[in-house]
């Protein structure tokens, strides 16, 4: 038969404590730079002229990210993201609409790529440093789709996205 | 330090005992699994495997009986005096598909309507909603009120005499508001002649439930959250409904003899288990049960409500904390919550930092979170195993998240 008894009251029992200090990993996670863009993510804004448009859910969380993009002569002209997330996909939505800005669309599908190689564990040191922040989300598996969440609305709407004009979220 | 012991020692789920850092506040999720369960289902397999109902052999009915003899104390945990009334799924979801199926699709047409409540969790909500599209029926949610409870005059409204189904939840499992069972039944009955399904995975591992006296139709729960193994849990009905169902799979088992042109059926509750039973996690559920007995069920949710009416206090002195959900008298041992400035996602990593497991997200209920105005919340919930001590570390771990956040002076 089973056991019952209980834990003595007020057993203090030291580690049952509470930990209250950062580990390092978290404080690499939430430097910073990342808390920084996600108080004021640049770029999130509509584009008004937007020539493709794509959004990304996730589903664990329920965060849904929008990405719109206007190509001309195959570079991208402007980039701006809408929706509300946690810190780590807002930031790395503000981060990707200033590393891809201007670039050529074919080099950014392979920044979208080197993300995801980022995240797989690959050292790449090919990234621009502005996307330094989203290192600190390596070890953390259950946060890549976070960071992926607007590369990944970013490549959906460079090859795939629904051409738009004055479209409102 | 919080001093308000386990009831359950942590001694007794080797995960605990292993980890005595781990403040597992997810057992709404899942539950953690007593050594006395574990135990069992390894008894089976190390001392009557073999398939049950198949072999002329002494092993073959020892593991029948082993089957058998788990359906009969679960039965009796729950309150269910015929014992054949008992199906075995895999769990909530999989018994809402069953019956959403197999009741449903003979049972529903086009002008019917099917009532839900917008508290429901997406195995109570989607197979529903889903059966209206293919019927022709419409579905009719149940609305809620400011705190989150089932509006019930929304209820008195909603049902009439088209209601074919009432599918409701006893527990809600993302802000732990227990469902008036007894106030739904009068309101159906008195209003219609639908069949009352409930979802009830929130409710039996966390609340004494007797099946016989709740005058409910059809009655779900998950054996995971009960401390029993995942991929466990069943289906309860009455005799007569069961009965006039058709089966759900086909298969082995559920035969009672095959024509080249047609076959006929078994009986309850072998119509609706398919192949060979899984009859080893049934028998570990069957374990489950008896340990949730020794603790005594009216032990378990006084220990929870004292567990989570002092985590609502404390949540709720601390600037910049909501709490959802109705009073914490009327809910399980869950709490449900956001921190202003910091995403629920961003304090479940923080939290998991500090060795405190919470859960963050829609919690399956999507309907639910747009009536919040939210994507997701932050979860907390106890079980038996639960202390002082994981009060404690829930509010010090929201207070390093606001710190790291910087979003309290």
């Amino acid at each position: 038969m089973t056991s019952c008894a209980r834990v003595a009251i007020g057993d203090p029992d030291a580690t049952r404590m509470p930990m209250r200090q950062m580990t390092p990993m978290l404080s690499a996670l939430y430097q910073d730079r990342l808390l920084a863009e996600y108080r004021a993510p640049k770029n999130r804004r509509e584009l008004v002229d937007a020539t493709s448009h794509a959004e990304r859910k996730n589903p664990v969380c329920g965060d849904a990210v929008q990405i719109m993009v206007r190509v001309e002569r195959d570079a991208i002209a402007d980039v701006a993201f809408m929706g509300q997330g946690c810190a780590i996909s807002t930031a790395s939505a503000s981060l990707l609409t200033q590393a891809v800005a201007h670039c050529e669309t074919a080099s950014t599908l392979g920044l979208v790529a080197s993300v995801g190689l980022l995240l797989g564990g690959e050292a790449v040191d090919d990234l621009p440093e502005l996307l330094d922040p989203l290192r600190g989300a390596v070890r953390f598996s259950s946060r890549h789709s976070c960071v992926l969440l607007p590369w990944l609305a970013l490549r959906v709407a460079l090859t795939q996205g629904e051409a738009t004009r004055h479209k409102r979220f | 330090m919080t001093t308000l012991a386990a009831l359950a020692p942590r001694s007794d789920f080797p995960l605990l005992a292993a980890q005595p850092a781990l403040h597992y506040l997810d057992s709404a999720a899942t539950s953690q699994k007593p050594r006395a369960v574990l135990d069992a289902i390894c008894g089976f397999y190390e001392t009557a495997n073999a398939n049950p109902h198949r072999g002329a052999y002494a092993l073959s009915a020892a593991a029948t009986d082993a089957y058998h003899d788990a359906r009969v104390a679960i039965a009796r945990f729950l309150g269910v005096a015929d014992t054949d009334c008992l199906i075995f799924t895999r769990g909530t979801t999989e018994a809402m598909n069953l019956v959403a199926s197999s009741w449903g699709r003979t049972h529903v047409q086009a002008g019917d309507e099917i009532v839900i409540t917008a508290l429901e969790h997406h195995a109570n909500f989607v197979p529903w909603q889903q059966l209206a599209k293919s019927t022709g029926a419409t579905l009719r949610i149940v609305e809620l009120c400011n705190d989150q409870s089932i509006d019930i005059a929304s209820m008195r409204e909603i049902v009439n005499e088209k209601t074919r189904v009432v599918a409701i939840t006893h527990v809600s499992n993302a802000v732990g508001s227990i469902t008036p069972l007894d106030e739904v039944v009068r309101i159906v009955r008195s209003r219609s002649s639908a069949v009352i399904v409930v979802d009830g995975s929130q409710a039996v591992p966390h609340l004494s439930v007797c099946f016989d006296a709740l005058d409910v139709d059809l009655y779900a729960f998950s054996g995971h959250k009960m401390l029993g193994p995942m991929g466990s849990g069943g289906l309860i009905g009455k005799r007569a409904l069961l009965e006039s169902m058709p089966p759900y799979h086909f298969g082995g088992d559920m035969i009672e003899w095959v024509h080249d042109e047609d076959s006929t059926w078994n009986v309850i509750p072998h119509k609706f288990e398919a192949g060979t039973p899984n009859a080893a996690d049934a028998v570990g559920l069957a374990a489950a049960v008896r340990y949730l007995e020794a603790l005594d069920m009216a032990q378990v949710r006084a220990h929870e409500l004292a567990l989570l009416e002092l985590a609502d206090a404390r949540l709720r002195a601390m600037p910049g904390v909501t709490v959802f959900g109705p009073p914490a008298a009327q809910r399980s041992g869950v709490i449900s919550f956001a921190v202003d400035g910091v995403h629920p996602h961003d304090l479940a990593t923080i939290f998991d930092q500090q060795g405190v497991c919470i859960r963050a997200g829609h919690h399956c209920a999507q309907p639910l979170m747009r009536r919040l105005g939210v994507s997701s919340t932050a979860r907390a919930s106890f079980y038996v195993y639960s202390d002082g001590g994981d009060v404690d570390a829930l509010c010090s771990a929201v207070e390093a998240a606001q710190t790291m956040f910087a979003v309290v002076e």
